[in-house]
């Protein structure tokens, strides 16, 4: 019919398919019309049925019209019933070749591979499915034919080859202690909705704040110990870590980050077993979380900033979720130019940061206790609390840092969820400085660094410079930035 | 950088604005004065309250407001990288260097072309401002700037 594409998925994909979409399309239907007349189960069983070998057949059609092959130099994609669609992706524009394998698929030896090509759509070229061999092999050629008909620099990748080298890895003992510190209160509010569900077969209403309030006088000598109190909050606490520690186990079971020449391949997962390709040239920043007592035990995880759509959390790619700092600077080794702050390196923001933070917040906060007053007769007493604010405001201030080490932009933020951006000069997109009108007041600004694959809510931003060290900042970025690609496109001018 | 002299914008932005400002003002003012015969019926409001505040709103928009506006903005370019200023509650200050830029457009909207004026888009892969717009420049101050960007640009997002 056509040159290239001459291979089809894997029939299993009908059985697949048909198995996904059975229940609610076979079934609904039915089973409405069982509720709705009176004709009975039989009618929507045969029904059930007709419809069933409907779709079936469907499916088969679908699979029939789908084809798929590897050329010369692309990949070529057919597919469509009655619009016949054609889609051609050259080698040199393939990004990442994902293979993902959900539970149901596995069962079927099946996987799903997906061809990016960072054009910011979502199916660029998605065969669902074919086999595990055949995924392999489609990869291997797609890398082949990149190497050959890419440009000049991928010819390392050739000579790499498919040694892979191991660089993060987590073995079962490691997931069992990073499951306990994924410990998850959303389960404890789960407990809760529950308890909402079935409250009128409680003894009491959960809804009546004096019964709250009266329980600890009331009840305390009666049937609600101190001791029942406390079983209770221990036993939601266990389930809580039980909670996340089956969801990292399914998660993260047989974590293992190598590298192929050019790029990192991350496998993960229990049931669905996940496999993700990032091009050590596409990471844009790298990125090292903790909390307190995550980093109080020498425990962070470490995630890639990657350009256009990824698979995981919108450019976001877990490289190391649960390792050791000399870990995660093995990792950071091997993706240049990105390293770890010598801590002392890093200096805070402006002591007015703690004024700005509180002159932000006070006046919610009066008001806040104005508006109680007037129904809670103590609550001028929360007065005594606002010194707290002063006090958050200056734990924030003291763990947001930054420095600016040859070609790197440190910044680091936040007291429960703490981040470290690593962020190579040379892919800063943009910097802007803002100045609100208290920051104008207080001589301050804000510097935002902007790079391929942020998001609005992780991007990295150093708030509360004063205002002539943030303009010096910007411009000194600036000035290396423009000498680091300057020495790279040097040969290009 | 620090050397840089920032370049006002053309005067017909602010003639813009000062149009943009009005229409915006009516528009509220019409509003208002349905708002105010309807209120009528319901709650005895002293007459005029809702419009007299409309013409406030329409005063502030149209003549007060724009001309701090435009002088909020400007911009300085060297051969590195593009400086654009703006904002009258929070300044801000962006600097985008040429090379990382993916795309320019030059636009011109309707209102812009009858004030003589169109904008500059800059494109860059950063995800938070993906957009730098400069508005109100002459054709030709567009057209030069943007031949010079392009000759600054990259072949490959790096």
């Amino acid at each position: 019919m056509s040159d290239g594409a001459d291979r089809r998925l894997h029939p299993g994909t009908i059985a697949l398919r048909f198995i996904k979409e059975a229940p609610q399309t076979i079934l609904a239907l039915p089973a409405a019309m069982a509720f709705s007349s009176k004709s009975g189960l039989t009618n929507a069983l045969y029904l059930a049925a007709g419809l069933g070998v409907v779709l079936l057949a469907l499916k088969w059609l679908v699979w029939r019209r789908f084809k798929y092959g590897v050329g010369a130099a692309e990949i070529v994609i057919e597919s469509g019933v009655l619009n016949r669609n054609r889609r051609s992706i050259p080698f040199g524009r393939v990004q990442d070749v994902d293979i993902e394998r959900t539970f149901l698929a596995r069962l079927f030896g099946l996987a799903k591979v997906r061809i990016e090509t960072g054009a910011g759509g979502k199916d660029e070229g998605l065969l669902d499915s074919v086999s595990l061999a055949e995924a392999n092999r489609l990869r291997e050629a797609v890398r082949a034919g990149r190497a050959g008909a890419g440009p000049a620099s991928s010819t390392e990748e050739v000579a790499a080859g498919p040694a892979a080298r191991t660089l993060f890895a987590m073995d079962p003992p490691r997931l069992i202690l990073f499951g306990l510190f994924n410990f998850s209160l959303v389960y404890i509010a789960g407990l809760f909705a529950l308890l909402q569900t079935f409250d009128r077969f409680l003894p009491f209403d959960i809804y009546d704040p004096a019964r709250w309030v009266g329980l600890v006088d009331d009840y305390l000598p009666a049937r609600w110990t101190f001791g029942a109190v406390a079983a209770v909050l221990f036993v939601a606490a266990a389930l809580g870590a039980v909670a996340g520690m089956l969801r990292t186990v399914a998660r993260d079971y047989g974590f293992r980050l190598s590298l192929e020449g050019e790029r990192l391949r991350r496998e993960q997962g229990l049931f669905t077993r996940k496999e993700a390709v990032i091009s050590r040239r596409r990471v844009q920043l790298a990125q090292v979380s903790g909390g307190p007592v995550r980093n109080l035990f020498g425990w962070s995880g470490l995630s890639f900033q990657t350009l256009g759509a990824g698979t995981d959390r919108g450019g976001h790619q877990s490289a190391a979720p649960f390792a050791t700092r000399s870990e995660i600077a093995a990792v950071l080794a091997e993706v240049a130019p990105l390293r770890l702050p010598p801590p002392p390196e890093l200096v805070q923001v402006s002591r007015r940061h703690i004024l700005r933070k509180v002159a932000g917040t006070l006046v919610p906060a009066l008001a806040g206790i104005a508006i109680l007053s007037y129904w809670l007769p103590f609550a001028p007493a929360l007065l005594a609390l606002l010194p707290l604010l002063g006090v958050a405001a200056a734990l924030e201030r003291r763990f947001h840092r930054y420095a600016l080490a040859d070609d790197l932009l440190f910044v680091s933020r936040g007291v429960w969820r703490r981040r470290l951006w690593l962020i190579p000069l040379r892919n800063v997109q943009s910097l802007s400085l803002s100045r609100g009108p208290i920051q104008r007041r207080l001589g301050l600004a804000t510097l935002a660094v902007d790079t391929a694959g942020a998001s609005m809510i992780n991007a990295p931003r150093i708030v509360d410079l004063r205002g002539p060290a943030a303009e010096e900042l910007a411009a000194e970025i600036s000035r290396r930035r423009a000498q680091a690609s300057g020495r790279k496109s040097g040969t290009e001018r | 950088m620090e050397n840089l002299t920032l370049v006002p914008l053309d005067r017909g932005l602010l003639r813009l604005m000062h149009t943009r400002g009005a229409l915006a003002g009516c528009f509220l003012l019409a509003a208002a004065a349905v708002g105010e015969a309807w209120v009528d019926r319901l709650v005895e409001l002293p007459f005029g309250l809702l419009i007299g505040a409309g013409i406030l709103v329409l005063l502030y928009l149209a003549v007060l407001a724009p001309p701090r506006r435009y002088r909020a903005w400007a911009y300085a370019m060297d051969s590195d990288e593009l400086q654009v200023r703006r904002g009258v509650w929070t300044r801000v200050q962006t600097m985008v260097p040429l090379d990382h830029v993916q795309h320019i457009d030059v636009s011109q909207g309707p209102l812009e072309r009858a004030f003589g004026i169109c904008s500059l888009v800059l494109h860059t892969a950063g995800t938070l401002h993906s957009q730098i717009v400069l508005p109100g420049l002459t054709r030709a101050t567009a057209e030069g700037m943007r031949d010079e960007i392009r000759s600054r640009m990259r072949e490959e997002p790096a």
